[in-house]
This record gives C-alpha cells, structure tokens and sequence, in this order.
C-alpha cells in the first residue's frame, strides 16, 4: 500500500471520533494544492500527499479549539504543533497529529521564476509530475523539468526534520535525513553581507509594495492572537493607517519580535506573502540569535521552555557592557 | 525656538521606576553635569518595556535609545530585569539586519545610589549617538541608494540580492 | 474613428511624451512582483502578464488624506483656533498598461462613489483626472474568468484607450471621448492595416478563456444560503481571513476611516479596509455581527455575486481577474463558491 492510501486508511478509520481532518487537496490547478478539510470518507478520497503540500496545516489547530481534529503534517508542519503544544495553545488532547515522511515542497515563486525564464506562464499550468527528484511542470503545451533542490523551499535544504518530531500515525518509512544545502540560507546570508545603510534601503524597497493584507500573519501558526492583534487595534495606537514605509516595516517587526523563541521557521509568512516580500529573512535572522544566546530551538520538545519565558541568574551567553 | 535646535540629537531613555529613575534623580540632586539631549520616559520595572518600545521609537525617527533598570538580583520586583535582560539583548542584535546601527540603543543598570555612574552612562551613550549623527530614517532612503539595490536585486523574483 | 498603431521600439517615446505632462503609472517589476509605478524610462514595464497589484490605488490610494488639522492657542487670553485643511484636487494621470479587468473594477466604483445619493469628491476629481490606456490580453491565465461576469479580454468598459498586441507592436484604438484626443499624438501611426490583426488576437483570447458556466443565478442562490452557516463553514474552513484577496481585488472600494495625529494636529485618513479581517464589523459596544470567517466570506462573494448586482441592474461587482485566487495563501477560488452556491440552490 502506497503511504497516501495508507494514510488514508488510517485517516478513515479515525475520522468517526474526529471533528475533521486537515490535510490538503488539489486546488484550482494543477500547480496549486489547497488545504483540505476531511469530514467524509469522500473528502479523504482527495487527499494528496507530495511536493505541492506547501501549506502549513498547523495554522488551523488554535481556531479549533475545544474541538478534538486531526491534522496531517509535514515534519516542519509537526513543529508548529509542537511549538503550539509547548505555549498550551492547544490540548494534546484534542488533536491527533497523522504523519509521513517528507521529501521537500515546492516554493511556487522559484517554481514561477523557473518557468517564466523558460518562456512559459505559471498560470497556465496543466499538470505537474514529480518522482521525488525532479518536477515537471506542463504549462501551455509545454513541459519543463526542474531539479527539485533548485525549486523547493528553502527550508527544505536545510531540513533537520523530514520526519515529525511528533505524531500519532506515521504512515511509510521516514524519508532519508537530506545533507544540509548552504544556499537554503542565501537569503540571510546577502543581508548579512550588506552594510546596515544597505539594509536600511533593502527594506525600504521591499517594505514599499506591502498591501498590509496580514497574510504573513494570518498564515503564522504561531500569531494566536488573530482577530486581536495590535496591528489593528486603536488603543493602543501601535501603527496609523498611514500608508507608509515605516508602518508596514513597524508590523514586520512586531510580527518577528512576538515571534522570537517561538518561530519554527516554517516560512508561511513569506509564502503568504502575494506581494513575495522576503519576510522570512527577519525571523531567520532572530532564530539565529536565539540558538546563539540560548541554545534553543523551537518546536522540538513539548516539554521545552520558550526561552524568553524563562532566565538565568548568570546567562552564558550575553555580554553586558562596562561603562 | 529652542537654542540647542540643531545641536542636540532625540535620544529617548525608558527608566525603571525603582532604580535607574531615583539613580538619575540623584544625580540630578548632585549637580552632576549631564548632556541634555535624553528624554526620559519612566516605567515601573525594566521588565515592562517591551522591546517593540524601542523598535518604535527607533523606526519613528529617534537618534538613539537608552534603557535603565535596576541590577540583576536588585529589581523591585524580583526577576523583571532578567526577563528584560533577554528580551534587550535578543533585540539589540535584531536591530542591524534592520539597518538600523546597534550603537544607536543601548541597555544597562544603574541604582538609586549610582549617581556618578548614571552620569557616565548619559554622557557616553549621548556621546556616542552624537558619532553616529542623526539617524538616517526608513521614509527617506537616497534614490541613489535605493536605486543601487534595486539593481542589486534585479529582476525574475530574486528576492535577495545574491 | 481611425485606429492607430505604434511600434514596440517607439512606446518609449509615447511615454516619455505623456509622462512630460501627467503623472504616468506603467506596471514593472518590484522584487518579483508586478506593480504600478510612476514612468521610469530606466525601468522597463511589464505588459506581457497581469500585474500582481490593480492600479486600483491610481484612483483610490490605499490611504488618502481627507483633510488636515491643527488647533492653536495665540496666547494666554485668545480663544483656541482650529485650522482645518481638505484637498480634494487630483493629479492628472494616465495608467498605462493595465488589462481590462484592472480598469474595469472602477465601473463598480463610479455607481457608488459618483451616485447622485453620495457623490464623493475625493474619488470623482480623481476619476476625472484619470485615463486609462488598457492593454487588450493575447493570453489568459488559469485564474482568469472575466467573461463570467460579463466581461473579456478585450472590455474596453473603464477604459479610455485599448491597445491590442499585434505583430511588432500595437493597435491603438479610442474606446471613449476622454481617449479620442490622446491620438493626435504624433508618434502614432496609421492602424488601419492592422485592424483585422488586432481582432484576430482578441477573438484568440476570447476562446482560449472557453465556455463560461450559468451563474444567472447566482444572487438568488446566495441570499438562498443567507442562513445555511454549515455550507458557509465549508467554503471557508481554509480561508486564513487575510486581506490579500480584497486589497488586490480592483473592485473592493471599502474603506475605513481614522484620525492620525499628534499633540494638537494631525490629519483624517480614508484607507482601504477588508470585510475578511474581524475588525470590519465590530462595533463600539464590542458585538459583532459577523464574528467568524464564515460570515465574513459568506458576505465577500454574497455582495459581489448577489447584493451588489441586485442593487446595480445586474452588475456584477467582480471583474474576473483573478488575483483573488491567484494571490490567495490557500487558494480559495471564489469561482468555485458561486458555482457551489448554484448547484446547492438547485438540489
């Protein structure tokens, strides 16, 4: 039995006791999965398991509180979970996690860039083939094949967990542990390369074309506060309505800081992004810090701490200044 | 207008309530010659200053930014500053990848009793914000600038120059 | 009147001529992106795909200031003074380059901000002030479903100029009086051999898009479902409650309106806001009529499918572009909910 059927079958079976299941489906082409939510034995019919999954499921789990789910993850959708279980976002429970061995996802924008430098439109997407290596993609007649490590995510080359730290049922062999590859981190390392005035002016190019949607915070499991979050509130009066620079960067901010020792570097907010503004970079480079002052990572260890949840009398790794 | 317009720089001081606050005070009862250009803004506790203040204050066009609390194992209430000691120390390696200069926020303690070394610690802090000049600001980046990383990024969804 | 024609290797040069007297939004690229900037000659626009953004902002800016305020004390003894500035004068601007769906959204503006009832001033000097030189599609996209709604890939409905890709160049043709004057450009060359070209492309693009499903009953089917929150839990159960879909969508005119000031000035601001987003409907006393994301869906597609075009002849306040799928985090096709609404209604 395949792992997908597998998966099913497992799904099916658990379905009687569950609200629903959250998995994904083909969207509206071939290029595009969608969440899927399973509440019949026909919406587990379309359930897909592979390269196109990109969503991360876990973002649903904290909206469905009170209500037992079950949730289908990637190995980075299970540290969100994990992450959420730590801060008691949601009950252990009342979420039964189903799992399988991840071989990496697309990031659509490389997978846009690849066909357009080829001639060929995204939006005419017909179908896509994959055998774990290499994508193909048929658009208007055309088919183009891509490495899959020049087109996945980014977090895919540098992947720790392509298997779920956590899960109730795992479905097939866990997928190989794959070697790290430098460029999944090209984003930050540019930024770091570049002078803060750079930097400053990086920002205010990329920050300009910000609609303020919020769908880097919306697709955030880890942004909880949903419908509450002071992006949007009055009193207090954190941003204008203004439609400048600084506010669009000032919520970017917001959204890394509340994030720090918490994010699990999922990439959600920059895959939301409709305007491909490489949030990502900012909650990469805290993460950075954060193992670098506390040795820690997040989404890892149910029972862990967030780190700036707790202290230490001497800290090992911060250097005060001497006046 | 005021006579130092021009000559002093916005550098925004969060105290704690307990502590750096009285330290200032002191030195302010001492006579102590300090720089001017601080404003200072008292909070009960180091541990309530969330680091977004700072970012704020920093993104909303403040040359510098200087917070104070009480020594570690001496806060009034007990663990606010170490909590804060973590959350300022995460922040001020955040700010450059902003392009914001570290320099330009500092976090330190200083005592009711310490009122020499709150004057030390304005005078360097102000001195140092003074190298720095005033801080550049996001909303009004050069065109050359801007127009050097535009290139840099290029076209075909790079999202970062590489 | 006559069609023109202008080739690829002199567009430049009609920009540059327009730019020199009007504010000219052409779409380039920005960091993967596609959106409307003001003419750059170093800055190559993009006409071959849709942009990612509408020009929707050329007339309706994301935030816009409606008037500005300062009160004063001269003194002791004086009364306080209040200052109140407003600025409704609009710049002159031509948008060049957007595909008819993007300049078509402003039809479903004009009923509401150019009615007789509320005629807003903001938008109707900004309106006026704008031309549109809408560039016909060669091409469509997957998302695309303009003739769904009554429109095509070559509506000149918005727009005051259409340009139709053709061999080397393209067809220049006036779709409206505010149009016809900009053909006397003397850059322009005669068209009237490229006539048959141009419609060959548009008809070309206009059967690529297919046969477009009965949605006739679409707004009675939506009102049907008014009450029936499990069909709208299931639309929306993906649905991250963003605003991407509305903000990009050239038809949304929403807005929410704040003062932004400090210490005794500051300005009233109008900005876009988005009925996906919880704090739309809330209200003072902390109630709120439409407190999930099913609600909040349910009245995105019920007011472009079923409320608005009851109100409005039949007009559908959705123009086909497809950004909202396109753009979507998780890919909720609005297509796909009317359609399901359709046949919900019909069983």
């Amino acid at each position: 039995m395949s792992r997908l059927e597998e998966l099913k079958t497992r799904i099916r079976e658990a379905l009687p006791g569950l609200e629903c299941v959250i998995g994904w489906q083909q969207g509206y082409d071939a290029l595009h999965n969608t969440p899927l939510f399973m509440r019949s034995d026909a919406d587990v019919d379309k359930l897909t398991w592979g390269v196109l999954n990109v969503h991360n499921p876990a973002v649903y789990l904290p909206t469905m509180a009170g209500k037992k789910v079950g949730v289908v993850v990637k190995g980075c959708d299970s540290r969100s979970v994990v992450e959420l279980l730590q801060e008691k976002l949601i009950d252990r429970d009342n979420v039964v996690i189903f799992a399988a061995g991840c071989d990496g996802v697309v990031d659509l924008t490389k997978v846009k860039a690849k066909l357009a430098a080829a001639g060929v439109s995204a939006g005419n997407a017909e179908k896509v083939a994959t055998d774990g290596k290499t994508v193909s993609v048929t658009a208007g007649g055309q088919t183009v094949a891509m490495p899959l490590a020049e087109v996945c995510a980014d977090k895919c080359l540098r992947c720790q967990f392509p298997n779920a730290v956590l899960a109730d049922v795992f479905v097939g062999d866990p997928a190989p542990q794959p070697t790290p590859n430098p460029t999944g981190n090209a984003d930050l390392d540019a930024l770091d390369a570049m002078s803060v005035d750079d930097r400053m002016a990086f920002w205010r190019y990329h920050m300009d074309r910000c609609i303020r949607c919020y769908a880097c915070r919306n697709a955030c499991p880890m942004c909880v506060c949903r419908d509450h979050c002071i992006a949007q509130s009055r009193e207090p009066h954190w941003l204008s309505q203004e439609d400048s620079v600084t506010e669009k960067l000032m919520f970017q901010v917001v959204h890394a800081m509340h994030l720090a020792g918490r994010c699990t570097e999922c990439g959600e907010c920059q895959r939301a992004c409709p305007m491909d503004i490489p949030v990502l970079a900012l909650k990469k480079h805290l993460n950075r810090t954060i193992h670098d002052l506390f040795n820690y990572q997040a989404g890892v260890d149910v029972a862990a701490i967030p780190p700036l949840l707790q202290f230490k009398l001497e800290e090992d790794n911060i250097k005060e200044r001497g006046w | 207008m005021p006579v130092l317009t021009g000559k002093e720089l916005r550098i925004v001081g969060f105290l704690c309530n307990w502590c750096s606050y009285g330290g200032a005070d002191t030195a302010g009862v001492g006579r102590f010659n300090q720089p001017t250009d601080l404003r200072i803004i008292r909070v009960p506790c180091s541990g309530r200053i969330d680091p977004l203040f700072i970012a704020k204050t920093l993104i909303g066009g403040a040359d510098g930014v200087l917070v104070s609390g009480c020594h570690p194992r001496d806060c009034h209430y007990a663990e606010g500053n170490f909590y804060a000691r973590r959350r300022l120390e995460v922040l001020k390696r955040f700010l450059p990848i902003l392009g914001i200069d570290p320099g330009r926020f500092d976090y330190t303690w200083v005592s009711a009793s310490e009122g020499q070394r709150w004057q030390k610690v304005v005078t360097v802090f102000t001195e140092q914000i003074h190298a720095l000049g005033p801080a550049p600001r996001f909303d009004a980046v050069a065109p050359e600038l801007l127009a050097k990383i535009a290139g840099a990024i290029g076209q075909g969804g790079n999202r970062v120059a590489a | 009147m006559a069609a023109k024609y202008i080739s690829r290797e002199k567009l430049p040069e009609w920009l540059k001529a327009l730019a020199a007297e009007r504010r000219v939004l052409v779409p380039v690229e920005e960091g993967g992106s596609v959106v409307f900037r003001a003419y750059d000659p170093a800055r190559a626009p993009v006409f071959g795909s849709d942009a990612t953004a509408p020009p929707k902002g050329a007339v309706f800016p994301a935030s816009q200031e409606l008037f500005s305020y300062a009160c004063g004390k001269e003194g002791e003894d004086a009364n306080p003074t209040l200052k109140l500035e407003a600025h409704t004068e609009a710049t002159p601007t031509v948008v060049f380059g957007s595909k008819p769906c993007g300049a078509r959204g402003f039809l479903i503006f004009d009923r509401v901000y150019m009615g007789k009832k509320y005629p807003d001033p903001y938008y109707i000097a900004a309106r006026e002030a704008t031309v549109f030189v809408t560039m016909a599609c060669d091409r469509v996209e997957n998302t695309c479903f303009c003739h769904w709604v009554g429109s095509g890939p070559a509506d000149a409905a918005g727009s005051d100029l259409l340009l139709t890709p053709v061999d080397g160049g393209y067809l220049v043709e006036a779709v409206s009086d505010k149009g016809a004057p900009f053909l006397d450009s003397p850059v322009l060359a005669d068209g009237a051999g490229k006539t048959a070209e141009a419609e060959a492309v548009k008809a070309k693009a206009r059967e690529a898009l297919g046969e477009a499903p009965d949605i006739a009953d679409a707004p009675k089917a939506l009102l049907g479902l008014f009450d029936d929150l499990e069909f709208w839990r299931d639309q929306s159960d993906k649905c991250v409650s963003c605003g991407a879909c509305t903000y990009l969508c050239p038809t949304c005119y929403c807005f929410s309106i704040t003062d932004e000031g400090a210490g005794l000035a500051g300005k009233r601001v109008r900005s876009w806001d988005a009925c996906m987003h919880f704090q739309f409907t809330l209200e003072a006393s902390g109630h709120n009529p439409r407190p999930t994301k099913a609600h909040r869906l349910k009245n995105r597609v019920g007011h472009k499918f079923s409320y608005y075009p009851t109100l409005h002849d039949g007009l559908i306040a959705c123009c086909g572009c497809g950004r909202c799928v396109k753009s979507c985090p998780v890919s909720v096709d609005i297509r796909e909910i009317v359609q399901n609404a359709v046949a919900k209604a019909k069983a």
